[in-house]
């Protein structure tokens, strides 16, 4: 019972299909959304409990993801962006690590399906050209001619392989992973995967801090001083 | 203690996730005696799903308006607050330290002047002090001085009135022996040559 059985619609909103791991989206949203109210609701300016927690996530995202932006402006709009892909992308992946991740109906970690990481990589690449014109105006569009108009195939084509490389890159670590866990499940259950989901660990962390370092310096070469 | 209730409830919730996986997976494995878990079956998930990508799409948007609105917010705020706080109470200390420094120089100044007028009272009262004693000691001169005056006097007194009475008394003793040596009486011419005479003698020795 892996992926492909659940790559499937789970009900039906109206007309719209909802498929497992859309469910699972909906609960990543609300466990942030909840940790982000309870942190936040009584914010003090000595922290205390759940709005420690909160600050240092924020702190460390914005701090981590802003200092590959050389403009602090820039860096200072696009950091909650750069936050939410991080804390999706790696709330998704470890998501998978739950035991009854892909065997329950409605859980299926988002990130081992190629359409989240799809999505995801459209975001950046959207954001990344939005960040190119809002900062250049139309003087962005120079840079698919750069350094000559010779190359303006090469740049095109780069535009495409940079959301293209990481829509794989994530979902292809996830699903391996996913995929190698599963397998070992069934080979030599339960401690032989063991190892494998620590290793996961990991992997979900350098995964999301990856895609959104990456994401993150796309914007900064697209909105910086070299177009 | 109330940490301590939340350990708990993480600590049944994982319980509960662990139970639940372990429910699924030997749901999964549909009977299967050996093998709890079946075999990987299935295909890769099909790219391209325009529902998933719209799905995920509404959600990541979701979540970064939730986290905005609860988080990103909040904490920006709650930072540039903290940022001021600190800064204002850095400035506060700052003028603390000024008006301490200032009051310890002012307190240092007023213990040199304080000292300083105990230096000159203590003079005065020395100067006050000896002078009184000079006073004194001039008083006492003085009285001591009139005091020997007096008894100087008294005695010169005395002594002259001792001596008139000496006179007299010898001038009668030798009245009285003169009558007795001579047997008769004797004149007042005599008596006042006698007299003279002796007294002039005797004078001589007594005085």
């Amino acid at each position: 019972m892996i992926f492909g059985m659940w790559d499937s619609v789970l009900f039906h909103l109206g007309p719209i299909p909802v498929d497992h791991l859309v469910v699972t989206q909906w609960a990543l949203v609300l466990v942030l959304g909840l940790f982000a109210f309870m942190g936040s609701r009584n914010m003090q300016v000595i922290p205390r409990g759940m709005q420690n927690g909160l600050e240092m996530i924020v702190e460390f995202t914005y701090n981590f993801f802003g200092q590959v932006m050389d403009e602090e402006h820039i860096a200072k709009k696009y950091a909650p962006l750069l936050s939410t892909f991080f804390l999706f992308i790696i709330c998704s992946n470890y998501s998978g690590l739950i035991p009854g991740a892909a065997h329950i109906q409605g859980f299926q970690p988002p990130t081992s399906n190629w359409n989240v990481t799809a999505t995801l990589a459209l975001i950046t690449a959207l954001t990344v050209h939005y960040a190119g014109f809002s900062e250049h105006g139309a003087h962005y569009l120079g840079h698919f001619i750069s350094p000559n108009p010779a190359f303006l195939p090469l740049n095109l084509l780069e535009e495409i392989a940079h959301p293209l490389s990481l829509t794989v890159r994530l979902f292809g670590n996830i699903f391996g992973e996913e995929m190698i866990v599963a397998y070992l499940l069934f080979l030599a259950p339960f401690f032989v995967p063991t190892a494998l989901m620590g290793l996961a660990v990991m992997l979900g962390a350098i995964q999301a801090i990856v895609f959104t370092l990456l994401s993150a310096s796309y914007i900064a070469a697209s909105s910086g001083g070299g177009h | 203690m109330k940490r301590n209730k939340w350990i708990y409830l993480l600590g049944l919730l994982l319980s509960l996730i662990m139970v639940m996986g372990f429910v699924a997976l030997c749901y999964a494995s549909e009977g299967a005696a050996t093998v709890p878990v079946a075999a990987p079956e299935g295909k890769p998930p099909a790219f391209g799903n325009l529902y998933v990508i719209g799905w995920s799409a509404v959600n990541f948007f979701c979540l970064l308006a939730v986290l905005y609105k609860f988080a990103y917010n909040p904490v920006s705020n709650m930072l540039e607050q903290r940022a001021t706080t600190i800064e204002s109470s850095i400035k506060h200390a700052e003028a603390l330290k000024v008006e301490v420094e200032q009051m310890r120089k002012e307190a240092q100044a007023n213990l040199i002047e304080s000292r300083k007028e105990a230096q000159e009272i203590v003079a005065r009262a020395t100067k006050s002090a000896e002078d009184a004693k000079n006073d004194m000691l001039a008083k006492a001169k003085e009285e001591y001085a009139a005091i020997v005056a007096k008894g100087t006097t008294e005695i010169a007194a005395a002594t002259q009135q001792a001596k008139a009475e000496l006179k007299d008394t010898a001038a009668n003793l030798a009245l009285q022996a003169a009558e007795k040596v001579l047997g008769r009486a004797i004149t007042e011419a005599d008596h006042q040559k006698m007299v003279k005479e002796f007294v002039s003698e005797a004078g001589d020795l007594l005085c």
